[in-house]
């Protein structure tokens, strides 16, 4: 399941041999950013994706599970049991998992119990199982359908630690504090899953392309909203959503403009930066059976009201049903934000990534990824409350053409 | 096993087009429930929930109710998940949570009739009194554990 062995010579990267630069220097072109003189620049070369409609093999739909006020940690007591909630973790869920579950499972710690119920098997139940184990608990996850049928693995997967996980407002500084926190200690969980046959986790190349400076400032459609979270119990627009990546600047790896000259397609602007993936099928796979060979146990249940906890043999309880904890604990602080990825053929030979007008493809081990996440121009604001969770397949194609259009601007010269 | 011959059934066009007018002669209904005390609903309250079916819930869960990878079916598993469960508990998920885009749009008869739907799609026959809107008296019914027999020699 390897990627491949490097090929010889030019590749400046470890997997794949697609991202080459040229050996002839390109003509100068007006820069859009100021170059640091001394690194000898050429063009990036590309292959493109072979993006069309009927290559689609599958179109997943999920519902990103976004509270305002970021996602839901207290502690409750159901009859005699103490249920410490960990869910609502928004477009965020896969980057922040490993943080989120080991704030969770250090407070479970207090109770000096020795098993803990794990409720959910996404992402967030069956990191939160594995962190338990880890921590010493005999755990058990009760869950209704195990991670390859969840919404978590009807998500991108990379590392978007900050995308709709709260509204700066409603979620107030600790929250920010407490989202370095859970940041850091995932990102430096996953270094663990790195460079692992498989590829479960690992970095590509990503792209971002754009017709405007990346520094002219996002405007959004005017929608004819007004008020905003505060007034109306829903956002209203973009600025609302939180921003706190600048806080861990220090350990994620900084994008780079890239000069028209260097530029591996034809759009005006370019930047490009290392990006992390999560391989769901590969990675699903890895974490399943780690739980396994701690002596982890599953139980397929479903429950419908939170007195049904009472019937379990733990005392503990640790609930992570994602969006549907709006239906089963009554929960309508949680909104759902659609989104829809279409899945291609898997291109190991091109492990690279890009964006533009609002539509991305990602090289993953398990497909090549497209995701319309913004053609409309909405910004963080696109589909907001929209709950249909059902493929449409329209937007899919729209998204291939986008990018479909792009490359066939983009002469590529061989050899 | 020999079930084969239904599985075929499921696949015919036929069976889709009866699926599609929602007639109540699913390949589950050859089968005889080894039913739990089941709740009374009337052919009417389960003929409505039919229609709002249609409208409302077969474009995800599809015309069979057989769902799809993403989409839960509301039968046979439906079952195993709900049986034993108050029937309150169904009918104010289902108004609650679905339609899934549209949650909180049903009213509690309508809701009703569709688990009056669900009920006689996963096997339970019509009776005379209708199934009480009234949640407290929906509380004290449980969603019956159906179970499929063996098949019947005219199915096979
Ligand atoms: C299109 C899209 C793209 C995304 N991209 C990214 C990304 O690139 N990076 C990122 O970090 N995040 C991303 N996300 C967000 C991320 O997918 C979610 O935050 C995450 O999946 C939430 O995981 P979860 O485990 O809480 O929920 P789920 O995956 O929904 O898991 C819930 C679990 O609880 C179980 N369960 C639910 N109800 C019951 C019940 N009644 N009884 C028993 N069990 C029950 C379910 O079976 C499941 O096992 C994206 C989301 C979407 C929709
Ligand atoms: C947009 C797609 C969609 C529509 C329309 C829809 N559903 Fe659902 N339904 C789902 C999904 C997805 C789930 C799983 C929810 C979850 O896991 O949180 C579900 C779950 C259910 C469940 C729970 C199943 C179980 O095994 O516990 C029932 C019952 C249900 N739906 C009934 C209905 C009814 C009745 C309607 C019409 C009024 C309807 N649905 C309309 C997508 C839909």
């Amino acid at each position: 399941m390897s990627r491949g062995p490097p090929p010889a010579a030019s590749s400046e990267h470890s997997r794949g041999g697609s991202l080459v630069r040229a050996q002839a220097p390109q003509p100068a072109a007006p820069s859009p950013s100021a170059q640091p003189a001394s690194l000898p620049r050429r063009r990036i070369r590309l292959q493109p994706f072979d993006l069309r409609a009927d290559q689609i093999t599958d179109i997943k739909v999920c519902l990103r599970p976004f509270r305002a006020m970021g996602p839901r940690f207290d502690v409750e007591h159901v009859g005699n049991k103490l249920v410490f909630h960990n869910y609502g973790h928004g477009g965020s869920g896969w980057s922040l998992s490993w943080g989120s579950a080991s704030v969770v499972v250090e407070k479970v710690s207090t109770t000096l119990q020795r098993k803990v119920a794990v409720i959910g098997c996404g992402i967030i139940g069956l990191t939160t199982a594995l962190t338990a184990q880890r921590a010493g608990f005999d755990v058990t996850i009760y869950t209704k359908d195990l991670l390859p049928r969840t919404r978590s693995v009807r998500a991108n997967g990379s590392w978007t630690p900050d995308s709709r996980i709260s509204l700066t407002a409603p979620a107030g500084p600790e929250f920010a504090d407490l989202w370095e926190r859970m940041a850091r200690i995932s990102w430096a969980t996953y270094r663990d899953y790195l460079g692992l046959p498989g590829n479960p986790v690992e970095f590509i190349e990503h792209f971002s392309f754009s017709d405007r400076p990346f520094d002219a400032p996002h405007e959004e459609k005017p929608d004819g909203r007004t008020g905003d979270y505060a007034s109306t119990g829903m956002p209203q627009h973009g600025e609302e959503f939180a921003r706190y990546s600048d806080r861990i600047r220090d350990i994620v790896p900084a994008g780079e403009e890239l000069t028209p000259a260097e530029s591996p397609f034809a759009a005006p602007y370019a930047k490009r930066n290392s990006l992390m993936l999560y391989n769901f099928a590969s990675y699903g796979h890895l974490l399943m059976s780690e739980f396994f060979q701690a002596g982890g146990h599953v139980v397929i249940r479903e429950f419908h009201d939170p007195s049904e906890l009472t019937s379990l043999p733990e005392k503990v309880i640790i609930n992570c049903p994602g969006y549907a904890a709006r239906d089963w604990w009554n929960d309508k602080s949680l909104i759902p934000v659609r989104g829809q990825t279409a899945w291609l053929p898997p291109r190991p030979d091109l492990p690279y990534g890009l964006h533009y007008h609002g539509a991305s493809a990602v090289s993953k081990t398990d497909g090549l990824m497209v995701q319309a996440y913004d053609l409309d121009n909405e910004g963080e604001m696109g589909s907001v409350g929209n709950s249909f969770e059902h493929p449409d397949r329209t937007e899919s194609e729209r998204a291939i053409k986008v990018l479909a259009d792009l490359f066939a601007r983009s002469p590529i010269s061989e050899g | 096993m020999p079930r084969k011959p239904s599985t075929r059934l499921m696949r015919s066009h036929a069976f889709y087009a009866a699926a599609l007018s929602l007639a109540s002669a699913s390949p589950l209904h050859a089968a005889k429930p080894v039913a739990s005390t089941v709740p009374s609903f009337t052919t009417e309250q389960a003929q409505h929930g039919a229609d709002l079916y249609r409208t409302a819930c077969a474009m995800c869960h599809g015309a069979d109710l057989s769902g799809n990878f993403q989409t839960p079916s509301l039968k046979g598993r439906l079952v195993a998940s709900w049986a034993g469960t108050p029937l309150s508990r169904l009918t104010g998920y289902i108004q609650r949570a679905m339609p899934l885009m549209a949650p909180g749009t049903l009213s509690t008869e309508d809701a009703t009739a569709l688990v009056a739907f669900l009920l006689r799609e996963n096997g339970a026959a019509p009776g005379k009194s209708p199934l009480p809107t009234v949640e407290k008296r929906q509380a004290s019914l449980k969603f019956p554990a159906l179970a499929v027999g063996p098949d019947t020699p005219s199915s096979k």
